[in-house]
Parts: structure tokens; sequence; C-alpha cells
């Protein structure tokens, strides 16, 4: 099967510094789950900022369908179907819930059925209805990060990247976040997916990729990353006891 | 009592004002991180502007305001293609721009100074002096229009940033740049447009400047000061903080004017500045701060 995203051995950093980035590769498969692994540091967000134009690429390609992308500015890259939750969330704290929905649709020309699609976003997400007039920065955490994702599908993209959409969430809050990765592949959405939870995302993964230093160490089917030796001495053991 | 009364509407008054020239510079502040100290010069230009169409032209202030407005804002497009791009990308922006935005000043001073003299101006449309009297309180017509049209334009303002898609990617920007551009703003068209409606808006404010104070080219030295302690009260880059600091400080001048003299009044600002940094430097509404 061709790849729907393919990174290959992309080098590069933030402005003039040190390389961060130092041969990564990923390919990423239409429909499926994938989930990039590694220590912090690693490199894991910088990957994810470079395929989206973030910053610059300085070696090595990234191609969408076959196309390159290398180059676009960051909006360029989410016209073509690539959105980005980085780690940050990227909500707009003072701007209500329904407003943060439509900031997701500011690409769209049709805003009228920009309001159609969030109506639609709000059926399926009904806390988002209940919470829509209320500031974005008063939602909980998993809230937020719902928001967040809801928000991407909005633009019905063919990838969505998250950036350790778990990070600081209750166990059970976390459940109900790959619950919502798992509606949005139901949705036909690829999903390239970092995690910190290193079980936690393998688990619900078809692909893990194991970044280091910059690199791309290893790659493999989720559940065979997950029993390989090498991760269970050089991540996991750590991680476990976290 | 009815002095008491009396000092809350001329301090309400001049609250209009102070909140129009302090929402320019918040807006600026907000979008672009850009402390523009060279805000009130600009208010300056636009109160020569109205000053001279008044004399040559017998052009009421109030006529010539959407024009001070046009000019000043096409000012702000040209300021930010010539300097403020071109320094977005340097890693010491905000830095950066204290001194260019304190040089730009200077030099705004320097040539209204050889432009007009360094006489005091002010312009006298009938209104100026007239007032309205409920009872015994009267009411300066000019202070009173200036305060009427300042709220009007900043309420203008507020619909568009509530309203607008270009207005919620305004205020997008302002909360959380990069996440705006991921969602396919153009952050350098919000900086372009938001600069040129906060300079416009601070050639506007000239206008009415220019008949409710008598001025002269330095006297932005005093602005800069007052402005600044109503944008840190609001909360930085927050609009709706600024113009209610606008209206507190103002009004609190006005009562301190009255019990200790027309110096004090103008020292309310400063001690403001100066309290609210030490003990809550982000203001009324605004976050946690990265300046102060
Ligand atoms: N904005 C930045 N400017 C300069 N260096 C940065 C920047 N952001 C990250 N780095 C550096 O890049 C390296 C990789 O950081 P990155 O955030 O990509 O790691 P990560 O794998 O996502 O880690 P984590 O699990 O902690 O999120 C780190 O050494 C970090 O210090
Ligand atoms: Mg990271």
């Amino acid at each position: 099967m061709s790849a729907l995203l393919q990174v290959s051995n992309v080098t590069a950093g933030y402005g003039d510094g040190p390389a961060i980035l130092n041969g990564a590769s990923v390919k990423v498969e239409p429909g499926k789950v994938h989930c990039i692994i590694g220590p912090n540091g690693a490199g894991k967000s910088t990957l994810l900022k470079a395929i989206v134009g973030m910053l610059r690429i300085r070696e090595g390609d990234v191609t969408f369908k076959g196309e390159s992308v290398k180059g676009l500015r960051p909006d360029q890259v989410l016209r073509k179907g690539i959105c980005f939750v980085p780690q940050e969330r990227a909500l707009f704290p003072k701007m209500t819930v329904r407003e943060n929905l439509r900031m997701g649709g500011y690409s769209m020309r049709d805003k009228v059925d920009l309001e159609r699609r969030i109506d639609e976003i709000e059926a399926r997400f009904p806390i988002l209805k209940e919470r829509r007039d209320q500031h974005a920065g008063t939602l909980s955490g998993g809230q937020q990060q719902t928001l967040s994702m809801a928000r991407t599908m909005i633009l019905r993209p063919e990838i969505v990247m998250l950036d350790e959409p778990s990070l600081g969430l209750a166990p059970k809050i976390v459940a109900e976040i790959f619950d919502i990765m798992r509606v949005m592949t139901e949705d036909g959405i690829t999903i390239l997916l970092v995690e910190q939870n290193a079980l936690m995302g393998l688990k619900h993964a078809d692909w893990g990729v194991v970044l280091d230093l910059g690199r791309t160490l290893f790659e493999g089917p989720g559940q065979e990353i997950l029993n390989d030796p090498r991760i269970q001495e050089l991540y996991l053991g750590g991680r476990k006891a976290a | 009592m009815a002095d008491m009364i009396q000092i809350l509407v001329l301090g309400l008054a001049l609250g209009g004002v102070y909140a129009l020239m302090g929402s320019g510079l918040s807006l600026v502040f907000g979008v672009m991180r850009i402390v523009n100290l060279a805000h009130p010069s600009l208010v300056m230009v636009g109160a020569y502007i109205a000053y001279w169409a008044f004399r040559l032209g017998g052009v009421d202030p109030m006529v010539i305001l959407p024009v001070a407005l046009v000019i000043l804002a096409a000012t702000g497009v040209l300021l930010y293609k010539l300097v403020f791009e071109r320094e977005a990308r340097s890693a010491k922006y905000s830095e950066m721009t204290v001194l260019l935005t304190f040089a730009l000043a200077m030099v705004v001073e320097g040539a209204l100074g050889t432009a007009f003299t360094n006489t005091q101006r002010v312009t006298s449309p009938d209104y100026a002096t007239d007032a309205f009297f409920i009872g015994s309180v009267f009411i300066p017509k000019g202070q009173l229009y200036s305060g009427i049209v300042s709220l009007t334009i900043i309420s203008a303002l507020a619909l568009f940033l509530k309203y607008s898609a270009f207005g919620n990617a305004i205020r997008a920007t302002t909360q959380n740049r990069d996440a705006a551009e991921l969602l396919g703003v153009n952050v350098n068209l919000v900086g372009l447009v938001s600069f040129a409606i906060g300079i416009g808006l601070a050639g506007a404010a000239g206008a009415l400047v220019s008949f409710v104070f008598s001025f002269f080219p330095a006297k932005h030295w005093e602005w800069i000061a007052i402005l600044m302690s109503l944008v840190v009260l609001g909360g930085m880059g927050s609009i709706l903080g600024t113009v209610l600091a606008a209206f507190i400080l103002s009004i609190v001048a006005a009562y301190v004017g009255f019990f200790f003299g027309a110096t004090w009044s103008t020292l309310t600002f400063f001690v403001a500045l100066f309290v609210v940094l030490l003990v809550r430097p982000q203001g009324l509404f605004g976050e946690k701060p990265e300046l102060a």
C-alpha cells in the first residue's frame, strides 16, 4: 500500500540552532493509527512541527499523496488536509467554545456550510454544545482536549496529528480521548499520534515508531513494538515506574 | 453633594477619550506584543490635522475625525511595512520595538515642533466652550461629545472583533498566535490590519483631543505615562480592561484633583501604574504577564 504521508530522512532545527531532527523517517498509511514514542527531548514534537511547516526542513523530504509539502506554510499544509493539535492544545482561552470551533473552519470559504458542520460536531460531542458560550479557558483539561480534537474534524481532514493528547489527564479521561480517536478513524481519518505514555499509545496503535535523538530507531506493528525487548529496556521500564 | 456629582460627571466625560487612546495601544500590544511608545505622538498628529483643518477651513474637528483616522491608518500601514514587519523575525522583537517606538516618538515630536512650533494649541469649535446644565451640574459639551464619539468608535471596534470573521482572527492571534496560524490565519496580515486600526484610532482620538485639551508637540510624554497606566491596569492587551481602567482612573483623578489640586490629579495615573505593577501585574483582565 502506498504511503499517505511519507517523512524521509528529515533534518531540521529551530532557527539557526543545532539540528534537532537528524534523519527522522515515518511512513503513514491511510486509515491507520500511528504512534511515535521516544524519551523526553527525542524530537517528537519537533517532527510534527516540521511536517506542518512551523520550522524549516533542512534536508530530506515530506510528501503527502506523493507530492512534496516541504517549504509550505502551516496554513498551506492545513489546506492540503493535514491538521495538527500541538502539545499545548492550541485553544483560544478567552473565546467561547463555539468561537473556537468556528476558528477551526477559518480556512473555509462557505460560512453557511461551516455553521452546519459545527452543529454536526456539537451533536456528536454534547459537552461542547452544553458549554458552547463558555470561554474555552474555563473548560477542564479533558474538555479542552475534546474541543481541540473535535475542532480538527470540522475541516474533514485526511490526517490528524496529535501531540500528547493524554498529557496531564486522569486515566478515565485518557480513555475518553482514545475513544474520540477511534471515532475519528471510523470517519476515515488517519492518525499520527505522539505519546509520552508509550504503553497506552502503542496499545491503541496499528503502527509504532521509535524516535530518539532526532532519528527513527525502528518501527513496526504496535503490538510488536510493545513487546520488543529493546523498548522494554530503553523506555518502558523507566516510564512504568514514573 | 452636588460637587461630588459634578466631579463624577467630569471624570466620566474625560474617560472616553482616554479609553479611545488606550484601546488603540492595547490592540496593537495584544496582537503584536509591541509597546508602542509612539502612540500618543501619533495622537498628536491627529490633533494637528484637526487643528489646521479648523484654523484654515473652519472644519469641525468631529467632521475631520474620519479623515484623521484614515490618514493615520495609512501611516500605520507604512510604518508596519517599513519598520515592524522586518523586525518581526528578530528574536528580541519586543525589546527592539521599545527602542524603535521610542525613537519614532522623538522623530514625530521633532517634526511637529519644526512644522508647527511649540506653541500651545487648542481647536475651539463653539461647543468646546459650551455646557449643558442638569440642575446645578454642568456638563461641558466638548467633553461630552468627545466621550460619546469615543464610546461609539470603541463599540464599533468591539462589535467588529466579536462578530466578524477577521475580527475573530485578530482576537485568536492575540490569544494564541501559533494556534491561529495553524488554523490558517495569515498572522502577518492580522498584524498589519491591527496596527493600522490601532494607529487609525490614535488619529481619531487626536481629532477629539484637539478640542478637549490644549496641546503642543512634547505633550505626548505626559500621555504615554497615562496610557501605560490604563493599559497596565486593564491588563496588557485587553481592550475591555483598558476602557474600564480609563473610566476608573479618570474618575479617581477627578476626585484627587478636587481634593488635593490639579498637580496631584495627574499623579493618580502614575501611582496607579506603580501599584498595579507591584500588586497585580496582570491587571484587571490580563493573563499572567510576560512583561513587567
Ligand atoms: N522552540 C524551541 N527552540 C529551540 N529548541 C527547542 C524548541 N523546542 C524544543 N527544542 C529542543 O528540541 C529538542 C527536542 O524537543 P521536542 O519538544 O521535539 O521533544 P519531544 O520529543 O517532543 O519531548 P517531550 O516528550 O518532552 O515533549 C529538545 O532538546 C528541546 O530543548
Ligand atoms: Mg513534545
